[in-house]
C-alpha cells in the first residue's frame, strides 16, 4: 500500500496528490454527516424503546450504557392492541398496494401504447395527475361523509379504497414512464409470433418493467403504511385502527408514552425495511431505468 | 401462399402514406419493396402484418381477406429492423416463443429449435441472452425465430440495415439461400437497391405512397417505367440530359452543341414529344482520348475521377451537363483533361420531360 502511494506521488506533482486526499476526506465527512443526520433519530427511537422510563430522560442522556428492557414491547403488544394495529396496517397496506398496482399498471399501459385522438392520452395523464395536486385534507370531509353513508367507517375496506385511490395516479405516472421505455417492436414481435396483446404484456413487457414494478410498489407500500390523516379520520376503533393512528394515540393530555410509541415505531419500521432490502437490487435499477439502455 | 393488395390506401391525418397499392405476389415468390424512406414500403408491410390498419382496400393472404384478422391469427412471421429479440429470454427461449405460444409439445419444440439452430449455425449460442450476442448473431437469432415454424408468409423490415457492410453481403447471400430452401412467400422491405436486385424475384419500387413499377430486377434495371425508377436503381445512377427532338434531322438536341442521332425505332418512341429527357447508364458511355473516324463523338472534360479498384468512375462535364461514366480500372485522367465521349444510343432510355414516364 505504501509503495503504491509513493509510486503514485512520483507520477504526479505533490500538491495534486495532496488535494486529492483532502477531497476524499471531505467526501467521507459529508457522507458521515448525512448518515448521522438520518440515522440518529432512528437510533434514538430504538434506544428509547429499550430504556426504562428513568433512563429515557436522564441528563446527560445515556447514549450507550443503560440496562435494556423489553417492558415497552410487551406493554405495546401484549397489554395493548398494537398487535391488532400491526395486522390492520399490513392488510390495508398490502391490499391497497396490490389494487393500485393492478389497476394503475393496466391504465398506464393503455395510456403509453394506445394512440387516442387529439392527444387524449397525454391530456388524460395530466388529468389523472391533477388529483394529486390539491392537499389531501381537502377531501377528508367528503370522504368521511361518503364512507359514513356507505357504512364503511371503522372498516379496513374504507382505508383500502382511499389508499388505492390516492396511490393510483402515482402508479399510473411511474408505470407509464417505464412502459414508454420499452420498444414497441418487442410487443409487435410477440404478436406476430402469435401472442395476444395481453399475452405479450404478461410474457414480454411486464418482465422487462419488473424493476419499475418493484420500485413503484415499494413507494405505494411506504405511503400506505405511514399514512396518518385518513386513517385518523376514518377509523376510531381498535379493530380498524392502523399502527400510525395507534402510535399517535399514545400522546394524550395526561401523558406521552414514549417507550410504547418507540417500541411500536421500531416494529412499524421493520417490515418496510426488510421489504426494501429484499428488492434493493430492483429498486436501484427501477429508479434509474431510463438511464440504462438494456 | 399468395398475397394480394387490392387498392390499399393508408392515410395518417390527411396524408396518404400508401395510395391505392395493388400488388399480387405469387406463392413462393420473394418480393422486395424498394424505395426511399417515407415512400410507404414499411407501412405496406405493417398493414400485411396487421400492425397497422388499412384505411381502405383489401389485403388477402391466399383466398382469405385478412383486414379484420388480428396480427396473431394471420400466421405470418416477421423479422424486425431492430431484431426485437426478447432481452429477458435466452436465445433458446426466443426461438421457441412462437411455438410455446401455440402450445406446441415440448419434444417437438426442442427438435425444431435445434434443427433451425443448426441450419443458421447458432447452436452454441442457445443458452446465451441477446445482450451477449454480436449484431450478426442477433440477426441470425431473429431469422431463426421467424423460420422455426412454417408461416404462410415471411415479412422482413430492413433486416440487414444494422449490420456492417461485409456482414450484410454475407447475410444477403444466406437469406437468398434460405428462401430458396424454404420456398415460402416473402415480402422484404429495403431502401438498398443492391439487396433488392440480388434477393428479389420481383421488385416493387415505391415513391410517396405510389407504386412506380413491379417487375423483375433485370426489367427494373433495363426497362425502368419512369425517370424515378431509372434514377433510384443503379449505382452510380443513370445520367439524364434534357433536350428536344428534331424530327426532320432525326436528332436529339441537347443544349449547346449536343446532337445525337436517333434510330428509326427511337424516333417512333419519341414521336409527338417536344421536350424529352434522355437517360443513359454510366456503363453505356464510351470514352476516348483522340478523335475517331466515326460520328457521334462529343467533346467533354474530366471533372474528377474516382478509382474503385476494379473500375473507375469518371465524372464529366458536357457543356452544362454533369455526367458519370464507368471506365476500366486502369483509366487515369487529371481534372480538366479534354475527353471524347460517345453514348451507346441503342441502350438509351427516353422519358417524358414533364411526367417522367418512360417513352416506349
Amino acid at each position: 500500500m505504501k509503495a503504491h502511494v509513493i509510486e503514485h506521488n512520483k507520477l504526479r506533482p505533490h500538491h495534486h496528490a495532496g488535494r486529492r486526499v483532502s477531497a476524499r476526506w471531505l467526501r467521507y465527512a459529508i457522507i458521515i454527516a448525512a448518515l448521522l443526520a438520518t440515522l440518529a433519530p432512528v437510533y434514538w427511537m430504538i434506544t428509547i424503546s429499550l430504556k426504562s422510563e428513568v433512563d429515557q430522560f436522564s441528563v446527560p442522556p445515556r447514549w450507550f450504557l443503560f440496562s435494556p428492557t423489553i417492558a415497552h414491547y410487551s406493554d405495546a403488544f401484549v397489554e395493548r392492541s398494537f398487535g391488532q394495529y400491526l395486522l390492520t396496517s399490513m392488510i390495508v397496506a398490502v391490499s391497497s398496494t396490490l389494487c393500485a398496482m393492478v389497476l394503475g399498471t393496466l391504465c398506464a399501459y393503455a395510456l403509453a401504447r394506445l394512440s387516442l385522438p387529439r392527444r387524449l392520452s397525454t391530456r388524460l395523464s395530466l388529468w389523472i395527475l391533477s388529483t394529486r395536486m390539491f392537499p389531501p385534507i381537502v377531501t377528508a370531509l367528503p370522504l368521511f361523509l361518503m364512507m359514513r353513508d356507505m357504512r364503511l367507517l371503522n372498516t379496513r375496506a374504507s382505508l383500502i379504497i382511499v389508499y388505492t385511490a390516492f396511490n393510483l395516479p402515482f402508479v399510473v405516472w411511474m408505470m407509464r414512464g417505464f412502459f414508454q421505455e420499452i420498444p414497441r417492436d418487442l410487443e409487435e414481435a410477440a404478436r406476430v409470433d402469435g401472442d395476444s396483446r395481453l399475452g405479450a404484456l404478461v410474457r414480454v413487457v411486464l418482465p422487462l418493467v419488473a424493476p419499475g414494478l418493484a420500485a413503484t410498489a415499494i413507494f405505494c407500500l411506504i405511503i400506505s403504511w405511514n399514512e396518518l390523516l385518513f386513517a385518523l379520520i376514518l377509523t376510531q376503533t381498535d379493530a380498524a385502527m392502523t399502527l400510525p393512528v395507534g402510535i399517535a394515540g399514545r400522546v394524550t393530555q395526561y401523558e406521552i408514552k414514549w417507550g410504547v410509541m418507540s417500541a411500536a415505531g421500531v416494529v412499524a419500521m421493520t417490515p418496510i425495511l426488510l421489504f426494501a432490502l429484499a428488492v434493493q437490487r430492483y429498486l436501484v435499477r427501477g429508479l434509474s431505468l431510463g438511464a440504462v439502455k438494456g | 401462399m399468395d398475397v394480394r393488395f387490392e387498392n390499399v390506401t393508408k392515410t395518417f391525418g390527411h396524408k396518404a402514406v400508401v395510395d391505392g397499392l395493388s400488388l399480387a405476389i405469387g406463392d413462393g415468390e420473394f418480393v422486395v419493396l424498394l424505395g426511399p424512406s417515407g415512400c410507404g414500403k414499411t407501412t405496406s408491410l405493417r398493414m400485411l402484418a396487421g400492425l397497422e390498419d388499412a384505411t381502405s382496400g383489401d389485403i388477402f393472404i391466399g383466398e382469405e381477406r385478412v383486414n379484420d384478422i388480428p396480427t396473431q391469427h394471420r400466421d405470418i412471421a416477421m423479422v424486425f429492423q431492430s431484431y426485437a429479440l426478447y432481452p429477458h429470454m435466452t436465445v433458446m427461449d426466443n426461438i421457441a416463443y412462437p411455438l410455446r405460444v401455440r402450445k406446441t409439445e415440448k419434444d417437438e419444440i426442442k427438435r425444431r429449435v435445434s434443427r433451425v439452430a443448426e441450419m443458421l449455425e447458432i447452436g452454441p449460442l442457445l443458452a446465451r441472452r441477446p445482450r451477449d450476442l454480436s449484431g450478426g448473431e442477433r440477426q441470425r437469432v431473429a431469422l431463426a425465430r421467424a423460420v422455426v415454424r412454417e408461416p404462410r408468409v415471411y415479412l422482413m423490415d430492413e433486416p440487414l440495415s444494422n449490420l456492417d457492410a461485409r456482414l450484410r453481403v454475407q447475410m444477403r447471400g444466406e437469406l437468398k439461400r434460405l428462401q430458396h430452401e424454404l420456398g415460402t412467400t416473402a415480402l422484404y422491405v429495403t431502401h438498398d437497391q443492391a439487396e433488392a436486385m440480388t434477393l428479389a424475384h420481383r421488385v416493387a419500387v415505391m415513391r410517396s405512397g405510389l407504386l412506380q413499377q413491379f417487375d423483375t430486377p433485370m426489367n427494373i434495371y433495363h426497362r425502368p417505367a419512369n425517370r424515378f425508377v431509372a434514377e433510384f436503381v443503379g449505382s452510380p445512377a443513370m445520367n439524364f440530359i434534357e433536350g428536344r427532338i428534331d424530327t426532320s434531322a432525326r436528332l436529339f438536341r441537347g443544349e449547346e452543341n449536343v446532337a445525337l442521332q436517333l434510330s428509326e425505332s427511337q424516333l417512333e418512341r419519341v414521336r409527338g414529344q417536344e421536350r424529352v429527357t434522355l437517360g443513359i447508364r454510366p456503363e453505356h458511355i464510351q470514352l476516348a482520348e483522340a478523335a475517331r473516324e466515326e460520328d457521334g463523338w462529343l467533346q467533354a472534360t474530366v471533372y474528377v475521377t474516382e478509382q474503385m479498384g476494379n473500375e473507375t468512375f469518371v465524372f464529366l462535364r458536357l457543356g452544362q451537363e454533369k455526367l458519370i461514366a464507368r471506365a476500366r480500372a486502369d483509366f487515369r485522367a487529371e481534372p480538366e483533361t479534354p475527353l471524347l465521349i460517345k453514348f451507346e444510343m441503342e441502350r438509351a432510355d427516353f422519358f417524358d420531360a414533364q411526367s417522367g414516364e418512360a417513352l416506349r
